[in-house]
């Protein structure tokens, strides 16, 4: 590989050579595949059989997966058994009845055990909440069997599904807008989308053993005050509720644990009649230890903390219903087994090695884990399996340095393995450990395209914000709000016992504002994708004959699309509030058992947030028409319209000003003006007068997963130069590809412009020099980018660190580079796992370079 | 009669065990493909029949 070239820098010539001098032998196109190295050989063999579920374009990348019939069936046949019941124990039922029956399974190697349907190949289904999401799996190769079962199961669900009981609060032009999916994400009755921050802290601290118990105690509690002397309604009539909640949380908590114990009963059997290996059968026994006690007790280790916090995600996110995420403070939260197996060595002695491993297997676990997702949700996050963001670092609740070394071992494990998922944010703090931070640097160094960078001190304040909006009184504590993780991608949310998010119903949802503005050219009509009016008539273009008449209309047509993404993320919630129950995730949540309310229902902190995607491209839209129509009037709108009507064709000079024109990141003051009145004025401005059910104002989050290059091609020209079908910008704030010219400083300066307070969270995707990063230079240069991102108060970061050669040789030979891992929006994903269109989107992102004036900029000592 | 009792793959539920009901066993079979070997555990009653009997030794 070739070094980076020298530079002149305070009257010296700086050379960058490789940091690991070996590498300069290694071609530049194979250095990832050369990276990888498992702890141990059974790391190295799971990973060499892993059985991916990643997707693209709708379809799964891999052969003979299809969705499983079993949840599908168990559920509806308690469901149906247990009609005339009340709806919250139909929920504990029917999912208890899943437990009950479902077939558990084990693989070769296997620590940490549990899956979430009855073959390691099938992903499971849900029909109560969208019938449509089965009849599309049913159409699919991946169809359940016996198909004749899972029309029948269709038949009913259709009637009784979310899906079928959100419809009938629309118009069908509403209904057809939304489902369009084209300036809006269809409502969470719809897709059943769902994300939750579980509170893994009870299950590990507590066991399901003791909060049976608690339940039992309100229960008592309760039937003694029903029966005290003078009946007064107001007071008592709520318990009938109640108790019936706590009755759910019973019958949940105890089906979970009889079903971690048929996977303590099988590891038995497979000990005594299956495996020759001593050493494996030994392991075996110590597995059936591990899952008769947990999650029925308290964890006491390391190994126990693992398998709990599996048993909980799966229950949250793939078992009692299906939501994205892997939202948890993890060097938090398993900091203290951390502390009794590696240091006090207490119980499950271990080295630090040997938790290293622990969390390779967790990655790999991750990475196996399979979504019975709609078509649209595995087309939007290309390459991946799931969303999967664990957060690291950041601050305690006394203000001291979260990193610990349980942080070093998650971090150390994600280097050895190189697994797309989980992705990690870390929370950048100035008190955060060097030795952490130079693990961090080192995964974003090897190209994992992770941690993703967050602002520590923003997250924590923007958690007491809203606290102030809290329902109950009860938001978090200025202590509490250091606990937070990202919720999934971008959004901070809080982890803990109580108060953090349980539904995408309160935060999320989306708007995609290219295709808002795109629309807002045309009086409201979509004329490049689904020939409708997808929104209100604002005028036509040759009408709006000042920038003000364009930006008026804009801002009616975003607000359109936001209150009706918000009025379909509240119905969501209103009805999952009373058909939607969650008993598990009730039970687990310190509020909901005090309260005897369903987490569906009880807000105590609010987390409010949509999703406000391809903001950029409407950003140099909004550019290129002030600057060559309104101020310089070379063009007119007429001829405007004749262009994007064209798709530019014999428009070319045209073509070429508009492209030109400029545009956002280039710490230009033309340009960033009006960046920052689009995120100030209408994308927080006029988000934040929305309130939703937990009474919060609502923070606008840019983000864009992998729809990108999905709503990209639904979208015609638009005025910054793009041409129909072309992708959208990456991210909530990122410059658009290869536009951002002036190093990566200017990036930054861009950015720091707007003011981040309004934002909940604004993702920017940066692509640096791999031979910089990868020189003796990369670490202090990248410190020093970091700190000086955090001093101008910019929310987030992540980082593409892959040369153009090894990407263009992934295209050419794939086979060759299923290590290569690139970050898209919000996650990483195996480069050859994502779609053609998608990749050229990652190779045109600019490379920057640090030159002179960059490092004189971050004060960097070389 | 080949009932699941007299199966290779079927393990009496222990009495003291969450899930315990007269006569029901886990009927635990190894399966390979190309990935790997796995193991699936299925809850069944003794006097059940199925597709995959193997006559205990």
């Amino acid at each position: 590989m070739e070094q980076a070239k020298s530079i002149e820098y305070k009257g010296k010539v700086i050379d960058f050579p490789y940091e690991k001098p070996e590498e300069k032998d290694i071609p530049l196109e194979h250095l990832h595949q050369k990276m990888a190295n498992p702890s141990t050989g059974r790391t190295k063999r799971i990973k060499d059989r892993l059985r991916y579920k990643h997707t693209a374009v709708g379809e799964f990348c891999e052969e003979g997966i299809r969705g499983g019939m079993e949840r599908m069936r168990y559920y509806t046949e308690a469901y149906k058994a247990s009609e005339g019941q009340p709806e919250v124990i139909r929920r504990a039922l029917s999912v208890a009845n899943i437990l009950n029956k479902c077939t558990v399974l084990m693989q070769e190697d296997e620590f940490i055990v549990g899956y979430n349907a009855e073959n390691p190949n099938f992903v499971p289904l849900y029909p109560e909440l969208s019938h449509f999401t089965v009849m599309d799996y049913m159409q699919s190769k991946y169809s359940p069997q016996p198909v004749e079962e899972a029309q029948e199961i269709v038949d009913f669900w259709s009637k009784n599904s979310l899906l079928a009981r959100g419809m009938g609060y629309y118009t069908q032009e509403e209904l057809l807008r939304q489902f369009i999916f084209t300036t809006m994400e269809a409502p969470a009755f719809a897709s059943g989308f769902n994300s939750i921050v579980p509170p893994y802290e009870t299950v590990q601290e507590d066991g399901l053993l003791k909060r049976i118990e608690l339940a039992e105690a309100h229960i008592k509690e309760a039937i003694e005050q029903l029966a005290a002397p003078y009946w007064v309604a107001s007071e008592r009539m709520p318990l009938f509720d109640k108790i019936d909640v706590w009755r759910s949380m019973i019958i949940i908590d105890k089906a979970v644990i009889a079903w971690a114990r048929r996977y303590s009963r099988l590891c038995k059997i497979l000990a005594e009649n299956f495996e020759a290996d001593p050493k494996r059968k030994e392991e075996l026994l110590e597995m059936a230890d591990i899952n008769h006690r947990i999650p029925a007790e308290p964890c006491k280790g390391l190994k126990d903390g693992m398998q709990a916090k599996w048993y909980t995600y799966l229950m949250c996110h793939a078992i009692e219903r299906y939501a994205s995420g892997y939202a948890q403070k993890e060097d938090k939260l398993l900091w203290p087994l951390y502390k009794a197996s590696v240091i006090d060595k207490t119980f499950q002695p271990m080295t630090h090695q040997q938790a290293v491993e622990l969390f390779e297997l967790e990655r790999l676990k991750v990475s196996e884990h399979g979504a019975g997702k709609a078509r649209l949700f595995r087309e939007v996050f290309p390459g991946s399996n799931d969303l999967f963001i664990l957060a690291v670092g950041g601050t305690n609740g006394d203000n001291s340095d979260g990193c610990n070394d349980c942080t070093d071992a998650i971090l150390q494990a994600a280097i050895n393995i190189r697994t797309p998922e989980p992705s990690i944010v870390f929370r950048w703090h100035p008190k955060g450990r060097l030795k952490t931070k130079r693990l961090v640097f080192e995964c974003i160094r090897d190209g994992m395209g992770f941690p993703s960078i967050m602002h520590d001190v923003k997250g924590t304040n923007q958690l007491i914000y809203l606290s102030k909006f809290s329902k109950t009184g009860n938001g978090v504590t200025p202590e509490e709000a250091h606990d937070w993780a990202n919720v999934l991608c971008m959004s901070p949310g809080h982890v803990g016992r109580r108060k953090s998010q349980k539904v995408r119903t309160e935060g999320a949802g989306t708007i995609y504002v290219a295709k808002t503005f795109e629309i807002t050219l045309n009086n409201g009509f979509d004329w490049s994708y689904a020939n409708i009016q997808s929104g209100p008539e604002t005028g036509k273009l040759t009408d709006l004959k000042t920038f003000e008449d364009l930006w008026e209309a804009f801002r009616q047509q975003y607000l359109y699309a936001i209150d009706m993404v918000n009025r379909g993320k509240d119905l969501s919630r209103h009805l999952e509030i009373r058909f939607m129950q969650m008993p598990f995730v009730s039970s687990i949540d310190d509020g909901c058992m005090e309260l005897g309310m369903d987490a569906n229902e009880l807000s105590e902190q609010p987390n409010p947030w949509t999703n406000s995607i391809g903001g950029i491209v409407t950003v140099n839209s909004l550019v290129a028409m002030k600057k060559l129509i309104y101020d310089d009037k070379k063009y007119t709108l007429e001829q405007l319209d004749e262009a994007l009507h064209s798709n530019w064709v014999g428009f070319e000079e045209m073509h070429k000003d508009f492209l030109n024109a400029p545009k956002f990141g280039n710490d230009d003051e033309y340009a960033d003006a009006i960046a920052k009145r689009y995120y100030e004025e209408i994308c927080a401005g006029e988000m934040k007068k929305i309130f939703n059910y937990s009474g919060g104002p609502m923070m606008p989050v840019g983000q864009a997963v992998g729809t990108n290059v999905e709503m990209g091609s639904r979208t015609g020209p638009t005025p910054d130069g793009r041409f129909g079908g072309e992708a959208h910008d990456d991210g909530g704030i990122s410059p658009y590809y290869g536009t951002d010219k002036k190093g990566p400083t200017a990036v930054l300066r861009s950015v720091a412009k707007i003011n981040s307070e309004g934002q909940k969270a604004n993702l920017l995707n940066q692509r640096l020099s791999q031979p910089q990063m990868r020189s003796k230079h990369g670490f202090n240069i990248w410190l020093a980018y970091m700190n000086t991102w955090f001093d101008l108060d910019i929310d987030h970061v992540q980082f593409n660190v892959v040369s153009t050669e090894e990407m263009k040789d992934a295209q050419r030979e794939p086979e060759k580079h299923g290590d290569l891992i690139v970050r898209i929006a919000g996650y990483s994903a195996r480069f050859v796992d994502i779609n053609t269109y998608q990749q050229n989107t990652i190779i045109s992102r600019t490379e920057q370079d640090f030159g002179a004036e960059d490092l004189e900029y971050l004060g960097v000592d070389l | 009669m080949s009932t699941c009792s007299k199966c290779k793959s079927f393990f009496a539920v222990p009495a003291d065990a969450d899930d315990y009901a007269e006569g029901k066993g886990d009927c635990v079979r190894e399966e390979k493909d190309e990935k790997g070997k796995f193991w699936l555990s299925k809850p069944v009653m003794e006097n059940g029949t199925c597709e995959f009997f193997k006559e205990k030794n």
